[in-house]
């Protein structure tokens, strides 16, 4: 208790709590930008912070992660491009809203979702942390492997009307993720002689060409004279969320910020496959299944609350057990570091006081980014109305931009545009793009913890089933496409009829 | 010519083709010195040969189990309203292949400019502000890469 009171008189200092909105502005700016990430806006502030007292260096990254990781909503919403992987779930409903002419509610949505799953996972982080390290310890290859799994089984439920073209699009997906080095016998997979190929395709590469690139080609018929809609901008921010819409939601952002709390907080997971996870799971608990990639508000409700709830859980793994969750907490930990403090489980007891102040800051990051979220989204959501003509080419410097700075090659810009005429040509084939996503994100996770499986079990598959994790995830994914294959039967029927 | 199709026997082709020759190639481009059973070629082929046989499984389906449309080939066909559409998307893919060629020449801001100003005049825009805000959108994004954010673009 007096570690806790400590830290939150640290907290209210006016100069932690200046540097806030100020980390929170610069994470919605980089986390909206397709190809920077929050883990660059650390990195390129992390020598801003060198002269500040620890307290205020964290709390100034934890706000541009806070920040990025919600920045990224707004151009999945808007120009169906995820700022950042994490974000890659709110596409499915975030841009047919758009397409709707809904984007302030989706936007208005997605800030509401991002602020509650980062509080719920800020008071996760708070009392629980402790206790879900402890269970996270229990995760080995097999259950690892078996998470995976899990999150490709919302494959069977983003595939709409043929699941070939959803498996197709998931081998698709694998097979990128196995370009590149292998990391475990070092062994070079499908470079065909080109050495950039060697680090792999990078994720945000594939996603700005993936999504990105092929929706303008999509929009290459597009006619100014009979296609622009006018909209008036009243008409814009005309459109807000109504209570029966927020009432809804209240159950998928809960099951989304849980499901946050405990992939984010499951060290090599990440918000991304939160987001999926959660997303499928309220697809398949809902009424309405068929509304779902259609412009669902539930659907930006339930994936915006468990990236933004994976935040604070992040943070748990590598505060209590020095390991770090993913890689913006990897740099958050180096960050720690430079400051002179060790994430671990000494640093309780060693600088409580700090480390308290820096938890209940986490609130305090959230709250602030609602309040500047809501600011920023009227001006946001008048993007939309700007002629496509216009905002064709502005997508493009940006995508190009963010492309070229991953690297910093030409050679990732020849990679957006090979991805974007892929993704055109199965646009056109009716495929879904979510699938390879998803085989691309959860490739690298399922096969390394494959093989480590493999060799510890000496070859055999009992592993992933004598495990009571690995076993339950087994069952849930089995379970749910199942179930989602008895409700597609059911619908068709009904249709029939 | 007729042709009767749907996107399930041209996609299921395409796939079944491309799944088919990845699967020749995995010998001669993952060359493991494992000797396991699971090694560096497990993934690949099990992403491969999933990607072969429902490729099948899709061309089958479309075969068998879904509409057709039907497609009518005439001297008159490359000259209607459809045909140019699509004439428009290989256009459109051209100017992003050349730009990708000049990018390292010509550096970001022309390569950039040039291809705004294709873009726009693709989509026929006439007034002077439509120009403007795109090109102004290139020299912001320049500064904030290369200034701010200490990127350097080529």
């Amino acid at each position: 208790m007096e570690q806790f009171l400590g830290g939150l008189s640290i907290l209210m200092q006016w100069q932690n709590l200046l540097v806030i909105p100020l980390g929170l502005a610069i994470g919605i700016v980089v986390g909206a930008i397709p190809g920077l990430t929050s883990d660059l806006g650390i990195i390129l502030c992390i020598p801003l912070t060198y002269g500040m007292d620890p307290t205020m260096a964290i709390l100034m990254l934890l706000a541009i992660y806070c920040g990025g990781t919600y920045g990224g909503s707004i151009t999945a919403i808007l120009i169906n491009t995820p700022g950042t992987s994490a974000n890659a779930a709110t596409l499915f409903d975030g841009y047919p809203m758009t397409v709707k002419g809904q984007a302030f509610k989706a936007l208005q949505m997605a800030l509401f979702a991002s602020t509650i799953g980062g509080l719920i996972s800020a008071f996760a982080l708070l009392f629980l942390a402790p206790l879900i390290a402890k269970i996270t310890l229990l995760f080995g290859p097999a259950e690892y492997f078996a998470l995976a799994v899990f999150g490709l089984s919302v494959i069977a439920g983003v595939s709409n009307n043929s699941i070939f073209k959803g498996l197709i699009g998931a081998c698709i997906g694998l097979f990128m993720a196995t370009v590149g080095v292998d990391n475990i016998s070092g062994t070079a997979r499908f470079i065909f002689g080109q050495r950039k190929l060697m680090a792999g395709i990078d994720l945000i590469i594939a996603l700005i060409g993936m999504f990105a690139i092929s929706e303008i080609l999509m929009k290459s018929k597009y006619n100014p004279k009979t296609d622009h809609k006018s909209i008036s901008a009243s008409a814009i921010t005309k459109d807000k969320i109504t209570k029966d819409e927020y009432r809804r939601c209240w159950k998928p952002i809960g099951l989304g910020s849980l499901i946050g709390v405990i992939i984010g907080a499951t060290p090599g997971t990440g918000g991304g496959l939160a987001a999926f996870i959660s997303y499928n799971q309220t697809k398949q608990s809902s009424k309405h299944p068929e509304t779902f990639g259609h412009g669902e508000i539930e659907g930006v409700a339930a994936s915006e609350s468990a990236n933004n709830g994976a935040c604070g859980a992040t943070m748990i793994p590598m505060l209590t057990l020095g390991v770090p969750g993913d890689g913006a907490t990897a740099i958050l930990m180096g960050a720690f570091m430079l400051h002179g403090m060790v994430p671990g489980p000494t640093l309780f007891a060693e600088q409580g006081n700090i480390l308290y102040a820096i938890m209940l800051g986490l609130i305090v990051v959230n709250v602030f980014m609602y309040i500047i979220g809501s600011g920023f989204t009227r001006f946001y959501a008048h993007i939309t109305r700007l002629p496509y003509e216009i905002l064709a080419p502005i997508v493009m410097t940006f995508c190009i931009a963010g492309a070229y700075s991953t690297n910093n090659r030409v050679y990732d810009i020849f990679i957006i545009l090979i991805f974007g005429i892929v993704a055109y040509f199965l646009r056109r084939m009716d495929f879904q793009l979510v699938p390879i996503l998803l085989g691309i994100v959860l490739g690298p996770l399922a096969e390394k913890n494959f093989r480590r499986a493999m060799v510890i079990s000496e070859g055999s598959f009992k592993i992933f089933f004598t495990r009571p994790i690995s076993c339950a995830f087994i069952l849930i994914a089995v379970g749910s496409v199942l179930l989602f294959a008895w409700k597609n039967y059911k619908s068709r029927s009904a249709k029939a009829k | 010519m007729k042709l009767r199709y749907n996107t399930e026997i041209i996609s299921g082709a395409v796939f079944a083709v491309v799944g088919a020759v990845l699967w020749l190639l995995i010998p001669s481009q993952i060359q493991t010195m494992e000797k396991g059973a699971v090694n560096a070629q497990t993934l690949p082929r099990i992403a491969i040969g999933g990607m072969f046989i429902f490729a099948i499984g899709l061309l089958l389906e479309g075969l068998f189990a879904r509409e057709k449309k039907e497609l009518v080939i005439t001297a008159d066909s490359f000259r209607s309203g459809a045909f140019k559409k699509e004439l428009r998307s290989i256009v459109y893919c051209l100017f992003l292949v050349a730009y990708c060629l000049i990018i390292q020449p010509l550096g970001f801001v022309i390569s950039t400019v040039l291809l705004v100003l294709a873009v726009m005049l693709y989509y026929g825009a006439r007034k002077w502000y439509y120009y403007a805000i795109p090109l102004a959108m290139v020299g912001i994004v320049y500064y904030v890469f290369k200034v701010l954010l200490h990127v350097s673009l080529p």
